[in-house]
This record gives C-alpha cells, sequence and structure tokens, in this order.
C-alpha cells in the first residue's frame, strides 16, 4: 500500500534533504526516504493549480472571454452562488476559501483518476487536514463576525436553562463535525480505489470502467459536499440570534 | 476583515503543526483467532449497507414526488437530493472506514 509512485521516487532520490529538513522543522526525526506519496501529489496537485489561474490570469478579456476565463467564471458563480444561498447577505466574503477548498479537493480526487498518480485524498491525513483547517476557520469567523462572548453563548441553546445540557451536546456534535468531514472524503475515495482495484483484478476488462466512472462521479459530488458543508457550518456560526 | 482571518488562521495551521508531531502503531494477529472480528465486520457492513439503501431510496421517492407536484422547484429540490444523499451515503462509508482500520 505505500509503494512510491514515481513522483515521490524523483523526489526522494534528490530532495531528501530538503525533505527531512522540512520534517526537523516539525521536530519529527529524519528518515531514509522522507517524501510519502500523499505529500508530493499534494505538492503536485497545488503546482498545477497556481499553474492553471496563472495561465488564466495572462488571458483574462472583458471584451473577448476565451474557453479557460467562461469554464472559471461558471466555477466562480457556482461558488459564489451558493455561498449566497447557504451563508446569506456576507456569503461573497467566503467564496476564497470555500472556492479554494472545491478546487483543491476536487483536483486533488480527479487525479488519482490519472493511471501513475495517487490521489492525496486516499491518505486519511489530507482529508484530515481540510477538514481541520475547515473546523478552524468557521470558528475564527464566527468569532470574528460575533465577538467570543456571544459566539461561546451559541452553545448555550435557544433557552439559558437548558445550557447545561447543550454545551456538552454542541461541542460533541461539533467536534463530530471534524470527524464526519474526514472520514466522509476520505472513506469515498479509498473505497472507490479499492473498489476499482478489485473489480480489476476479477475482471480485467470492461467492468472496472463503470467503477471508475462511479469513482469520477463520485469525487465530483465529495467536493461538492465538502464545500456546502464548509459554508453550512459558516453560516451557522454567523447567523445572528433573531 | 478578511485578512485578519488569513493571518489568525496562518497562525494556527502553524502551531498545530508543531504541537501534532506524532506517530502511531498497528499490530496484528493470526487469522484463527479472529474470526469473530472477520464474520461481525462482515455483517456490520451488510446492514450499514442495507439501512443506507432504504434510506436512500426514501428520499428519492420524496424527491421524485416533489419534483412532479412542484416542476418549477426542480432545481432546488434537486440539490437537496444530492446533499441529502451524500450524507446518506457517508453513514455506510463510516462502517466502512471502521472495518478497513480493524481489519488486518
Amino acid at each position: 500500500m505505500e509503494k512510491e509512485i514515481w513522483i515521490t521516487r524523483i523526489f526522494n532520490d534528490y530532495l531528501s534533504g530538503p525533505g527531512n529538513a522540512l520534517l526537523g522543522l516539525v521536530g519529527m526525526h529524519g528518515q531514509a526516504r522522507p517524501w510519502a506519496n500523499y505529500i508530493t501529489m499534494e505538492l503536485l496537485v497545488a503546482a498545477i493549480i497556481v499553474v492553471l489561474f496563472a495561465v488564466l490570469r495572462s488571458r483574462l478579456s472583458v471584451e473577448a472571454p476565451g474557453k479557460l476565463q467562461h469554464c472559471c467564471e461558471l466555477v466562480y458563480g457556482f461558488v459564489r452562488t451558493t455561498a449566497g444561498d447557504q451563508i446569506g447577505h456576507d456569503g461573497p466574503k467566503h467564496v476564497a476559501f470555500c472556492g479554494t477548498l472545491f478546487v483543491f479537493i476536487l483536483f486533488m480526487n480527479l487525479i488519482g483518476t490519472i493511471p501513475c498518480f495517487e490521489s492525496p485524498t486516499m491518505t486519511a491525513s489530507v482529508p484530515a487536514g481540510c477538514a481541520v483547517a475547515t473546523f478552524l476557520y468557521y470558528n475564527l469567523v464566527g468569532v470574528l463576525a460575533l465577538g467570543p462572548l456571544k459566539y461561546a453563548a451559541h452553545f448555550a441553546g435557544p433557552m439559558w436553562w437548558l445550557a447545561p445540557l447543550m454545551i456538552p451536546i454542541e461541542i460533541v456534535s461539533h467536534l463530530a463535525r471534524l470527524l464526519s468531514l474526514t472520514i466522509r472524503l476520505w472513506a469515498n475515495m479509498f473505497a472507490g480505489e479499492k473498489v476499482t482495484s478489485v473489480f480489476m483484478s476479477l475482471v480485467s476488462l470492461v467492468v472496472p470502467v463503470a467503477f471508475m466512472g462511479l469513482h469520477l462521479f463520485v469525487s465530483l459530488l465529495q467536493a461538492y459536499v465538502f464545500m456546502i458543508l464548509t459554508m453550512v457550518y459558516v453560516g451557522g456560526a454567523v447567523a445572528h440570534e433573531h | 476583515m478578511t485578512k485578519r482571518v488569513f493571518f489568525a488562521l496562518a497562525l494556527m495551521l502553524i502551531a498545530s503543526s508543531v504541537l501534532c508531531a506524532q506517530t502511531t502503531s498497528g499490530g496484528g494477529a493470526s487469522s484463527d483467532s479472529r474470526w469473530a472480528l472477520y464474520i461481525g465486520s462482515g455483517f456490520a457492513m451488510a446492514i450499514a449497507s442495507g439501512l443506507c439503501g432504504l434510506a436512500q431510496g426514501k428520499a428519492v421517492a420524496a424527491c421524485a414526488e416533489a419534483m412532479a407536484r412542484n416542476p418549477g422547484a426542480g432545481e432546488r429540490i434537486q440539490n437537496a437530493l444530492i446533499l441529502g444523499l451524500v450524507l446518506i451515503e457517508s453513514m455506510a462509508l463510516y462502517t466502512l472506514a471502521i472495518v478497513f482500520l480493524k481489519v488486518k
């Protein structure tokens, strides 16, 4: 399962020094082959996205938009409309984070279908990282929008005498959001890959295509659901008391 | 406000990467003594998938009826359907995650 793909082999052969330096920065011991598959794939996906947006930026035009601009405007409009629906009036402020999350997770999910690459989201650490980022983001947004005291008062529920019951329940449910975001994305990607490889070992010819197609559809859907749940949580965090 | 949000977020992420450097390990046993685990995980997955199928069937039935009653609201109903189906699906996937974590 930890078989190195060709990118990771290149990284490990030539860049193991910087890899160990990075590990040392966060206090972990150096290893013989420090780069893991998911780290290099994440870096590759980030590089692809940066290059894509750099190319888009150089071709932006109001009078004669090209195909790339049309596609990216569609995606941007979609994210912005969904943010407006879920978060309400302040929706467009959160398009940056939610849109980035959507594009990043989408590309990470989809790159696994290309033969010599592996989805970074198949490793549990990567969805966990995205979920932690979302968790920190929506709590931070809530605290900045409402102030720390009023945001903490959220947890107490609608009536003050329900607070001793509501606060533990709310805390557990917020932690469960972290867990559910992680596991939903990870299990979908992992199961999709496993099912495809199982069927490839059973009937090598046509049948795995159906499962790869399902995996593509699920990849899109999971990126969308991650984004929309982020927006729902942000909307819940900034909701004013009425 | 967005710049402050991102700055605070970046600070917290850097701090958490220093605090969270840990490793985990797991063990295994011979297949003979873990037969109950394998049978139990098979049943758990079957029950989870069955109930997930029932719940998704209910969701799709409600969606189809709502779209038939109110074709104009079809887009919004479809969005709610997709979101609902994915959340129900993730329930069965939690069981799969536990199976993968506990079995070998």
